[in-house]
C-alpha cells in the first residue's frame, strides 16, 4: 500500500500546486485570523440540543440496517407499502430472507474481482496457505480477500442487513485477523461461522466459534490442557460472547450467587470461568490439517460445576464444553446482553429498555429456533421505538466510506491487485476502523462517544475528499460526479439540490444547504448557469461540493 | 464551600488574551498559592493495555517473597543474576533487566515506583477495569466523562484560554479525556491535515465546512468544530520532520513514534498540560518469555527505552527544560496472577505497580507491600491491592497540578492521604462532588446522552 501521503491529483499538477496552495492557505488564515485556542471561553459544549428529528422509515432503515441508500433505493423502499410501518415490515422481512433477494450485480462484481479463496474449505485453506509454506502475501491472502469482499458487498450487495449483521457478529466474536495462523483460515471464519449463522441460532453459532481454529488460536484454548489450563477463552466467552459484565459478580464464591427466576444463578463469578476452563481443556486443532481436534488425553475428566450445573466426571468427548455452551446460550443474561448489543448497533447508544426486553424475550423463547437471531433482529426493527430514534448514533468510518460510495456510485474493483483499492484501504485504515484488525477481543467500539474525536473526524474528511478526486488508470474518476449530474442541472441551487437529494434522499437543515449552495456559487447568483461543461475549475468545484456534503454533519447522523 | 474566585473573576484578574498567548510561558511562581497561580505542569499518562505483569517488572529479589515468587514462577521468573538478572531498586525489589533505561533514571532520582496499586473492585475483566480507571469511578463504567476531563473542568489555576491544553495520541480520544472539548486527538501530525481534494477549492471548502459545524449546537457540531480547530492548529504549527533533542533515541515503531508526537507538542510551547498514549500487547496468557527473556522482555524494552527517550528529549537546559514540570504516569488495568500457567504465561490478576517518572519524583519504592506468601494473596492467587490508584493520581493532582477538587475528579473517593511519590505543596482535599459555578458542566447532571 501507498506509504506516502501524496494526493495523486495534486502530484499531477505539482508545478502549479505549490504556489496556489500556499496562497489558499494564507487566505484561509487571513479569513480566520490565527488558529483558535482549543481552550477558550465560550467554546461550544454541544449540550444545547440533542439531535435532529427522525426522518422517514426509508432513510432510517437504509442508514441503520444498511450501508446507506444507492440511487433508487428510497423509491423502492417506499413502494413496499402504504405506511412507514408497512414498508419497514416488508423490507425487513425481505432482508431477513437474503436468499430470496437477487444479488446478481454483487455476485458479478465478486466474480470480476477474481478472488480465489472465499469458498475454499478449511482443509483446502490450510493446505494452500499454511502447509505449502507460501510467501507471506499468499499465506494471508484469505484475509486480504475477505477485507476487500466486505467492502465490495457493503457497496454493492442488495442483502444489506446481512452485511450489517455480518459486521456486527465479526465484532461480537472479534478476532485480530492479521496473524500467520488466523489469516489463512479467515474466509472460512467469515463464510461459515459468521455469515452462516448471522441470521441463525445463537447456540449453533457459539459451537462453530468455539471449535474454529481462528478462535482457538486467538484466545489460546488450543493450548489448554488438564496439566496446563488456559482461561483466556473461557473468560471472554462469559464476559464478551455470552452473559456480559452486567452479569459478572467478580470473586464471589459460586454458592454466594443468588438464584434468579428459572433456577439459574443471576450471574457468573471467576470460579465459573475457572470451571469452564477445565471443561474446554483438550479443545484444540491439528496444526497439520487446521481441523478441530478433541484431545481426550488433554481433557480434565473430573467433575465440574458451572453456572449452577453439576457436571459429573468422565463425560463423553466434548460433552463438558457443550454443557457450558448450552448454559451460556440459555442464560437470561446472555439474552439480555445480545439484545442490548444488537439494539445498540441497529438503533442507538441508549436503546429503549422495553425494546431490549422484547428482543431478549424472543431470544429466550426462540432459543432452539433455527432462525432465532433473525427473529430477535425483527423484534428490534419492528419495535415502535426503532422509527422514533434518530441521531443516537453516528456513522463510523466503515459506514462513511460505504455510504459515500453507494450514494455517488463508486467504481472501485476491490480486486487484490488493484492499486486504487489498496490506496483506498490505506486511507480508510487511518480513519481508525481497519477491518478485522481490532486487537482486543471486544471488537470495535459501538458508542458514538468513541467516534467523535478529531482523529476519526479529520481522517474521514480526508478520505471522502480523496474519494471524489481519485482517478483510475484511464483517468476516469472512480466517483464520477460529473457524469452522474443531469444536463439540465447547472446552477448552484440545482447542483446542490440534486446532490443533496441523491446523497440524503431528504432535505437537510436550511443552514447546511445554504453552505453547499454558497460554496458552489462562490459569491455569484446561485441561479446563474455555471460553465460546468467547459471549465475544469468548475468541475473541480462540483466534486469539492460533493466532498463537502460528505463532510457535513447531516451525513454522519444515523 | 469556601469562597473562591469564579471563572469570571479569574478572567478579570488577567487578560485572557495575554494568558492565552503566553501559554506555558506565563510566569511561574513556585510555591505561591497553588490554587490560583497559573499552573504549568505537564502530565503524561501512559496506559499499558492488556494487564501488565507487574510482578515481572518490579520483581521481589530478596526475603521470603523471593522464594514464593520463584516457586510460583518456575519458568517465567526474572532471575537474580546473569544477563537477564534483575536490577536492584532497594534491595527488596528489582526491575526487569530490560527496564535498564528506567533503572538509570531511577538511580538519578527521577523515578518513583508504587507497589500493589489498583482497583478495590474485584474485577478481572480488562474492559471494565479500564473503564473504571479511566473514567475515575471504580464500579461505574457509565460515568459520562473521564477523570482528566474533569480535572480540566474544575482546576482553578488554568488560564481560561490555552492554545493546546491536551493531546490524546491515538486513533481515538482516550477515555480519561472523554467529554473534553479542548483535546486534540491525533495519531500522526504529518497526515493530520485537510490538504486534499481539488486544490483550488480546498480553502473555500474548509470555510464552508467550518460554517456548517457552527450552524447548530448539537454535540456533533461541537465535536466537528473541535476537530476543525485541532487541524487548524496542527497545520499552523507543525512543519517538517521532528528531531529529538539531547541525543534522545526513541524505539522504532508506534510507541516511539507516539512519544515523539508528545515531545513535539510539549516543545511547541502552546500550553500543553495533559497528554495520553497507550502501549498494548500486555495480555500475556501464553509464552511471555522464560528466564527474563522473550516477548515480555522486548515489550518492557520498548516501554522503558521510550520513557527514557522522552525524558532525555525534554531534559534540555534553560527554556528547553521541560522535565522540571513533567510527570509521567505509567499504569495498567490490573496485574497478573502470581502463579504462572502451564503455557508459560500468566492469567488475569489484581494488584500492580504504577511508575512515576518526573523531575519532581520522590525516588524509591512506595506503597505498602502486602506480601505474596500464603494468606497474603488476593483470592489466594494474586498480588493484593494496598494502594487505591486514585491515591497516586490525587497526589499528582494536588502536589503537581495544584488541583485539590478530588470529590469532583474522583467522586466517592474520600480518604486521600499523600504517599509521597512526588514533591509539592499539600492542599486540603475538597471532596464536594458538585460544581461551584465555575464548572462548564457537572458530570453527573450533564447531557450524558451526548457521550453515550
Amino acid at each position: 500500500m501507498n506509504p506516502v501521503d501524496n494526493d495523486r491529483t495534486t502530484s499531477r499538477r505539482e508545478l502549479f500546486d505549490h504556489a496556489r496552495d500556499h496562497a489558499a492557505a494564507a487566505a484561509r488564515h487571513h479569513i480566520q485570523g490565527r488558529a483558535a485556542a482549543m481552550r477558550r471561553p465560550g467554546r461550544p459544549s454541544g449540550g444545547a440540543k440533542a439531535v435532529p428529528a427522525p426522518p422517514s422509515a426509508a432513510i432510517i432503515a437504509l442508514n441503520r440496517l444498511g450501508w446507506g441508500p444507492r440511487a433508487g433505493d428510497i423509491a423502492s423502499f417506499n413502494a413496499l407499502g402504504g405506511t412507514d410501518q408497512q414498508r419497514l415490515t416488508a423490507w425487513v422481512d425481505q432482508q431477513l430472507s437474503p436468499a430470496s433477494i437477487n444479488d446478481s450485480v454483487c455476485d458479478a462484481k465478486i466474480a470480476a474481482a477474481g478472488y480465489t479463496t472465499l469458498n475454499k474449505s478449511l482443509a483446502q485453506l490450510w493446505l494452500d496457505h499454511v502447509v505449502s509454506n507460501p510467501p507471506w502475501n499468499i499465506r494471508i491472502q484469505p484475509y486480504y480477500e475477505v477485507e476487500r469482499a466486505t467492502l465490495l458487498r457493503a457497496v454493492w450487495s442488495k442483502r444489506q442487513l446481512l452485511e450489517v449483521l455480518a459486521d456486527f457478529w465479526h465484532n461480537h466474536f472479534n478476532i485480530y485477523a492479521i496473524d500467520s495462523w488466523i489469516s489463512p483460515v479467515w474466509s472460512h471464519w467469515d463464510r461459515v461461522v459468521i455469515r452462516g449463522n448471522a441470521l441463525g441460532n445463537f447456540r449453533t453459532m457459539l459451537g462453530a466459534v468455539a471449535s474454529h481454529p481462528a478462535m482457538l488460536y486467538y484466545l489460546d484454548n488450543y493450548t489448554s490442557s488438564s496439566a496446563g489450563p488456559n482461561e483466556n477463552w473461557a473468560r471472554e466467552l462469559f464476559e464478551l460472547h455470552g452473559l456480559g459484565t452486567d452479569h459478572y459478580l467478580g470473586v464471589l464464591r459460586q454458592n454466594q450467587v443468588p438464584i434468579g427466576p428459572g433456577g439459574k444463578p443471576i450471574g457468573y463469578v471467576d470460579d465459573d470461568v475457572f470451571e469452564s476452563t477445565r471443561c474446554f481443556t483438550g479443545w484444540t486443532f491439528d496444526f497439520d490439517t487446521g481441523l478441530f481436534e478433541y484431545r481426550s488425553d488433554w481433557h480434565d475428566h473430573f467433575q465440574k460445576f458451572v453456572l449452577g450445573t453439576y457436571i459429573p466426571a468422565n463425560q463423553p468427548a466434548l460433552s463438558d464444553g457443550n454443557v457450558v455452551l448450552d448454559q451460556i446460550a440459555t442464560h437470561p443474561g446472555t439474552a439480555h446482553h445480545i439484545a442490548t448489543k444488537l439494539a445498540r448497533r441497529l438503533v442507538g447508544d441508549n436503546p429503549d429498555p422495553a425494546m431490549i426486553d422484547a428482543a431478549a424475550a424472543v431470544f429466550e423463547t426462540e432459543v432452539a429456533a433455527p432462525d432465532q437471531l433473525a427473529q430477535v433482529v425483527r423484534t428490534i426493527v419492528l419495535h415502535p421505538s426503532f422509527l422514533a430514534t434518530w441521531g443516537d448514533k453516528i456513522k463510523r468510518p466503515l459506514e462513511i466510506v460505504a455510504s459515500a460510495m453507494r450514494a455517488a456510485d463508486g467504481r472501485f474493483t476491490f480486486a487484490l491487485d488493484d492499486s486504487d483499492t489498496s490506496d483506498l484501504l490505506w486511507r480508510y485504515d487511518q480513519a481508525g476502523q481497519p477491518l478485522f484488525a481490532w486487537r482486543a477481543p471486544n471488537g470495535f467500539p459501538d458508542h458514538k462517544a468513541d467516534w467523535q474525536s478529531a482523529t476519526p473526524r479529520v481522517m474521514s474528511w480526508r478520505l471522502v475528499n480523496w474519494l471524489i478526486d481519485v482517478r483510475d488508470a484511464f483517468d476516469v474518476y472512480l466517483l464520477n460526479v460529473l457524469d452522474q449530474t443531469p444536463g439540465g442541472v447547472r446552477t448552484a441551487n440545482q447542483l446542490a439540490d440534486f446532490w443533496i437529494d441523491r446523497i440524503f434522499g431528504r432535505p437537510i437543515p436550511a443552514a447546511e444547504r445554504e453552505e453547499v449552495v454558497e460554496f458552489m456559487a462562490q459569491g455569484h447568483n446561485p441561479n446563474f448557469v455555471l460553465p460546468l461543461d467547459t471549465d475544469p475549475d468548475t468541475r473541480d468545484r462540483l466534486r469539492s461540493m460533493v466532498g463537502l456534503i460528505f463532510m457535513s454533519p447531516s451525513f454522519l447522523w444515523r | 464551600m469556601s469562597p473562591r474566585p469564579t471563572r469570571r473573576g479569574f478572567v478579570a484578574g488577567c487578560s485572557a488574551a495575554i494568558a492565552g498567548l503566553a501559554g506555558s510561558r506565563f510566569p511561574r511562581f513556585a510555591f505561591a498559592d497553588p490554587e490560583t497561580t497559573v499552573n504549568n505542569e505537564i502530565l503524561v499518562v501512559i496506559f499499558l493495555r492488556g494487564g501488565l505483569d507487574g510482578l515481572n517488572l518490579v520483581v521481589p529479589i530478596s526475603g521470603n517473597d523471593r522464594g514464593y515468587y520463584e516457586s510460583a514462577r518456575p519458568n517465567i521468573a526474572v532471575p537474580l543474576s546473569g544477563s537477564n538478572g534483575a536490577l536492584s531498586l532497594d534491595g527488596q525489589f528489582g526491575l526487569h533487566r530490560a527496564a535498564q533505561p528506567l533503572h538509570q533514571l531511577y538511580q538519578s532520582g527521577k523515578v518513583a515506583v508504587v507497589n500493589a496499586t489498583g482497583l478495590n473492585e474485584a474485577s478481572r475483566s480488562h474492559f471494565d477495569s479500564m473503564e473504571f480507571i479511566e473514567r475515575g469511578t471504580p464500579g461505574n463504567k457509565t460515568t459520562a466523562t473521564g477523570w482528566l476531563a474533569r480535572h480540566f473542568s474544575c482546576a482553578h489555576n488554568l488560564p481560561p484560554e490555552i492554545v493546546m491544553p491536551s493531546v490524546s495520541v491515538g486513533s481515538t480520544q482516550a477515555t480519561s479525556l472523554l467529554g473534553d472539548r479542548d483535546t486534540i486527538n491525533l495519531s500522526d501530525p504529518d497526515s493530520f491535515n485537510l490538504q486534499i481534494g481539488p486544490w483550488e477549492w480546498r480553502s473555500a471548502q474548509r470555510i464552508a465546512l467550518r460554517h456548517m459545524y457552527t450552524d447548530d449546537t448539537t454535540w456533533l457540531h461541537a465535536a466537528g468544530l473541535q476537530a476543525l480547530d485541532a487541524v487548524d492548529l496542527v497545520e499552523l504549527n507543525i512543519s517538517g520532520a521532528y528531531t529529538p533533542a539531547n541525543g534522545a533515541v526513541y524505539p522504532s515503531g508506534s510507541f516511539g513514534d507516539g512519544l515523539q508526537v508528545i515531545a513535539q507538542m510539549v516543545k511547541l510551547d502552546l500550553g500543553l498540560r495533559v497528554s495520553t498514549f497507550d502501549l498494548g500487547g500486555w495480555d500475556t496468557h501464553v509464552s511471555q518469555g522464560d528466564g527474563g527473556g522473550g516477548y515480555f522482555s522486548s515489550l518492557i524494552g520498548t516501554l522503558c527505552e521510550g520513557l527514557a527517550a522522552l525524558y532525555t528529549d525534554l531534559d534540555g537546559a534553560g527554556s528547553a527544560n521541560y522535565t522540571n514540570r513533567l510527570t509521567v504516569v505509567v499504569q495498567s488495568e490490573f496485574g497478573r496472577r502470581l502463579f504462572e500457567n502451564a503455557d508459560r504465561g500468566a492469567d488475569h490478576g489484581h494488584g500492580n505497580p504504577m511508575i512515576i517518572m518526573s523531575g519532581n519524583a520522590v525516588p524509591g519504592v512506595h506503597g505498602a507491600w502486602p506480601g505474596i506468601g500464603p494468606g497474603q494473596l488476593f483470592d489466594d492467587a494474586d498480588l493484593a491491592v494496598t494502594t487505591d490508584f486514585r491515591r497516586v493520581l490525587s497526589e499528582i493532582l494536588i502536589r503537581r497540578m495544584g488541583n485539590n477538587h478530588l470529590g469532583y475528579v474522583f467522586p466517592g473517593y474520600t480518604d486521600y492521604q499523600p504517599l509521597g511519590v512526588v514533591a509539592g505543596v499539600d492542599l486540603p482535599p475538597d471532596y464536594s462532588t458538585t460544581g461551584d459555578g465555575i464548572f462548564a458542566d457537572d458530570f453527573e447532571s450533564g447531557d450524558t446522552s451526548a457521550w453515550g
